[in-house]
């Protein structure tokens, strides 16, 4: 019920606002921005939700935010985009889930002249977008293996043998990130030797018993690289109940506020951050300048580099990159 | 009869939605009886059962167990009341052995502290069951084995030895002999007189008309939902029998 | 006297043989023996080490509970989905009256923590108890077939759970102490307290499924309903008692998953009653109700998790962790196998 009375207000709303804009005082009236993420249940999105709900509170801008409430998955998604769109909002913040399969509802927004910005993810064909804005994986993998051999004090000419926990075989960020940790380790530190990878399935009890026995496996083991928050889960407590912290180089992924507290304690050696609250806040400005001042961005294409947290990561760091649950 | 009534039921009827399944029938059951209850497929047979073993609660009439009127909420109430009811076909889990079978719902426990924690006597019940069906006449394997492990005829055996046992005023037997051979089938009728013997009041249904005709006392023929015929077993023939329960030989009204 | 009703063949030593292959658990000890001995070869002797072992009894400990539970629901003909999702639920709950109501975190170990773990476990168990109820109440009242029941109990638990957590783990006092194999005069054993504590509690769930009454009507039920009914037994109020069983064994896995991590999180329990349901068929259990044993469910499990820790261990080999799953199913339909097999020898 309030879900109608709340679309039926945006679209009259937008109506209004566009007959306000033929006679050029769109200033005076409040815009709205679609947000359609991939699933609500990752704490990836939670903290892209902080961002965006603080952009768009700043900018005076209604924010319509949308998304399945835990399946990242094309199939759902469409229907949200397609209903958000018939909402007619000024601009539509979207996060493909898969290139092809969004690229429809994405040309459809444009087509019925609503601003597109695509985030972390972008669809197959982004010339009719404002922006696309991406997060390096690649680059988090090839940070992942500077981070470890860091650690472990890598010298050239000697050997040294470590682990990847992955989560499954096809999952798109675990494929990015192990490429690039792959190529770094190529590139730099030819002495590294990636023994051993296994998959948690989502579950960090699993994620826990894979390194539980690559630790019995390598007794030799230098390092490990948990490619996402499952896996460093899972890899932090196995450390810690057989009192290896420390002694063999954990490095995970995303900052999940009690990682955050493992880094403090050296339990993990360094967490590969992504900064989803940046992309959320970048897309909803740059949305606003283009749809008030028709203004498009210098750059196109924005990546947004991954970042190392570590023991000499400034507190006020710590507290930016920190995942924040939204309330 | 020289017996006291022992069960009876007055005018009860019973609908499912528009279909009368019984309708105003009355039954006196005496003490060391048995009384055949026969007639056609949708009589009302089974309905009757239902409501005298409490699986179903009629909608009018009433239920006097020596003399004293009683309702039934549920069978647990007409078990404890000292009915025993074997259904047709389905008195017994499969999965479970012999004495399980028959002390299902009537466990012992163990003495002491276990016991009160719920830790049964399987030692002391395979002794008691293997007493109580040679008691009443029913031989089987071993009271430790799986009822699936029987053949048709010994879970019978068993499904009736159960109910016999157990039974302490009414004993409702449906369909006993259905599916048995002629020699079980006669062991059957065997346990039946039996029953009697001890003193209760046994009611026999059945298709097998020979079977009813040479156990029972009296025979009582339901058609379409209504009693329509009461009578000693004697001033039946097989013949005006099947013309009862057909409606091709003249009834009682 | 009607004693003619008697069975007349005594067991041949062939028909021994066959019956003792046709006992479940016998089968599973020869392939645990086969898995062993192959395992230790591939590994180059470091399968059964104390470590490895450590490990397998670590994840039989996560799972053996959901397989218990699992056993007592499906013996009455039913089936209990929600399970992994009481873990993540639980584990959850858990760490949030910890974190969040408690405002501790996981500066908190080894002896200090063992009061909160302790809080940790009874507040895991009593969600798992109320998930329970929820499910009997379901296919009870509202009769809701267990299957779709559960389902949606699973859904929804698991969308509570990443509710309260915010999708992120909930770090929270711990002694880690607890999952570490004791060491005695020096030998170090594989076996720690939570896995001591979750075996005890399966020796006596067997207990209670084989020599009580509780048993008892739980594979009367399974088995013939009706007879069930007709004994004067309520199959509602056995079914309650059932699915409340569950509910608090799966509540105590999620206690078992915080422990091991020190942390309460919503993947927690993700995947879990699938493994769950795997382990009880592996140990015998027939998904048509009415036929298991715990000593098969225990075995079973350990045969699913020393296939999963074994493939890991492997050198003489690389076995890719895709390869890992096909052979994980090939194992669960070898099992089912088995079973129809049996099944048809005995008629």
């Amino acid at each position: 019920m309030n879900k109608r009375i709340l679309s039926v207000g945006m679209a009259a709303l937008a109506v209004a606002g566009l007959t306000l804009g033929a006679t050029g005082c769109a200033s005076t009236k409040k815009l709205s921005i679609a947000f359609v993420m991939g699933a609500e249940s990752d704490p990836f999105f939670q903290a892209m939700k902080v961002g965006a709900t603080d952009e768009a509170a700043a900018e005076g801008v209604d924010l319509i935010w949308q998304g399945d409430p835990s399946a990242y998955d094309v199939a759902t998604q469409v229907p949200i985009v397609d209903n958000v769109i018939a909402q007619k909002p000024d601009g539509l913040v979207l996060i493909p889930t898969d290139p092809n399969g969004l690229q429809a509802s994405s040309d459809k927004a444009v087509a019925a002249g609503i601003a597109v910005a695509n985030v972390d993810t972008h669809t197959a064909d982004t010339t009719d977008a404002v922006i696309t804005i991406t997060g390096d994986n690649a680059d988090g993998g090839a940070k992942a293996a500077d981070a470890i051999a860091g650690a472990i004090g890598y010298k050239a000419g000697k050997s040294y043998q470590v682990v990847v926990g992955l989560t499954s075989a096809t999952a798109t960020t675990n494929v990015g990130r192990l490429d690039g940790f792959k190529a770094q380790v190529a590139a730099k530190y030819p002495g590294i030797k990636i023994v051993d990878v296994a998959y948690s399935a989502s579950n960090p009890q699993t994620a826990n018993s894979n390194v539980n026995n690559w630790l019995t496996k390598y007794p030799n083991l230098s390092g490990i690289f948990a490619i996402d928050g499952t896996n460093a889960s899972g890899a932090a407590a196995a450390l810690q109940a057989k009192n290896l912290v420390g002694k063999i180089a954990l490095v995970g992924y995303d900052a999940y506020p009690a990682n955050v507290e493992l880094v403090k304690t050296g339990v993990f050696t360094a967490l590969i951050a992504q900064d989803p609250a940046a992309e959320a806040r970048l897309a909803i400005k740059t949305l606003v300048d283009y749809i008030k001042n028709g203004t498009k961005p210098s750059n196109h294409d924005v990546v947004i580099p991954n970042v190392t947290i570590d023991k000499n990561t400034s507190a006020s760091d710590l507290k930016k990159y920190t995942y924040v649950a939204a309330k | 009869m020289p017996n006291k009534v022992i069960y009876e039921v007055r005018n009860v009827s019973k609908n499912y939605g528009a279909v009368v399944a019984l309708d105003g029938a009355s039954l006196k059951l005496h003490a060391g009886e048995v009384v055949g209850l026969v007639g056609d497929n949708g009589a009302g047979k089974s309905t009757l059962v239902k409501v005298l073993s409490g699986a179903h609660s009629p909608d009018g009439g009433e239920i006097l167990l020596e003399g004293v009127e009683r309702t039934w909420h549920n069978p647990k109430q007409a078990l404890e009341a000292g009915i025993e009811t074997l259904y047709q076909d389905s008195g017994l889990a499969p999965h479970l052995t012999v004495s399980q079978n028959v002390f299902l719902g009537r466990e012992k426990f163990t003495k002491g502290i276990f016991g009160k924690l719920g830790f049964l006597a399987k030692k002391q019940m395979e002794a008691e069951a293997e007493a109580d069906l040679q008691a009443v006449g029913i031989a089987f394997p071993s009271s430790n084995r799986p009822v699936s492990q029987l053949s048709g005829g010994q879970r019978q055996a068993v499904a009736i030895g159960r109910a016999v046992s157990w039974a302490r005023k009414v004993l409702i037997l449906d369909e006993p002999t259905n599916h048995l051979g002629a020699r079980q089938a006669g062991e059957v009728l065997e346990v039946i007189k039996r029953a009697k013997k001890k003193g209760l009041g046994v009611i026999f249904i059945s298709h097998t008309l020979p079977h009813v005709l040479e156990v029972t006392d009296r025979i009582v023929v339901l058609r379409l939902g209504k009693i329509v015929r009461d009578a000693p077993t004697s001033e039946y023939t097989a013949d005006t029998l099947i013309g009862t329960i057909t409606g091709t030989y003249g009834s009682d009204e | 006297m009607g004693n003619s009703i008697q069975d007349s063949q005594a067991p041949s030593l062939l028909d021994k043989v066959k019956t003792s292959f046709r006992n479940q658990s016998v089968l599973l000890v020869a392939t645990l023996v086969i898995l062993g001995v192959v395992f230790q070869i591939a590994s180059e002797g470091i399968f059964l080490t104390t470590g490895t072992l450590a490990t397998v009894l670590n994840d039989w400990g996560s799972y053996i509970l959901l397989a218990v539970a699992q056993t007592f629901v499906v013996i009455t003909g039913g089936i209990d989905l929600s399970v992994g999702s009481t873990v993540s639920l639980s584990s959850v709950v858990a760490g949030w009256v910890l974190v969040q109501g408690l405002h501790l975190d996981s500066s908190i170990s080894g002896d200090a923590a063992i009061p909160y773990v302790l809080l940790a476990v009874l507040v895991a168990l009593l969600v798992g108890l109320t998930v329970g109820a929820l499910n009997a109440f379901l296919i009870n009242i509202l009769k809701i077939v267990p299957f779709i029941a559960t389902l949606a109990t699973m859904g929804a638990m698991s969308g509570m759970a990443i509710i309260i957590s915010g999708g992120m783990p909930l770090q929270g006092p711990n002694d880690f102490n607890l999952g570490i194999p004791y060491t005695v005069f020096g030998v170090q054993l594989p076996i720690s307290t939570t896995v001591l504590t979750v075996l005890i509690i399966t020796v006596i769930a067997g207990l209670y499924l084989h020599k009580t009454r509780f048993g008892l009507y739980t594979y009367a039920l399974g088995s013939n309903p009706f007879a069930t009914r007709a004994a004067g037994i309520s199959p509602a109020r056995h079914i309650t008692k059932v699915y409340m069983l569950s509910g608090g064994l799966a509540g105590l896995a999620g206690a078992y998953a915080y422990i091991r991590l020190g942390a309460g999180s919503p993947s927690n329990g993700a995947g879990m009653e699938l493994y769950a349901i795997a382990a009880t068929v592996i140990g015998g259990v027939s998904l048509m109700g009415g036929v298991g044993r715990i000593i098969g469910i225990a075995l079973g499990t350990l045969v699913l998790f020393t296939v999963q820790s074994g493939l890991l261990m492997v050198k003489v080999v690389q076995v890719s962790p895709s390869l890992k799953q096909v052979i994980v199913a090939i194992l669960i339909a070898a099992a089912v196998a088995v079973q129809t097999l049996q099944k048809n020898g005995r008629k």
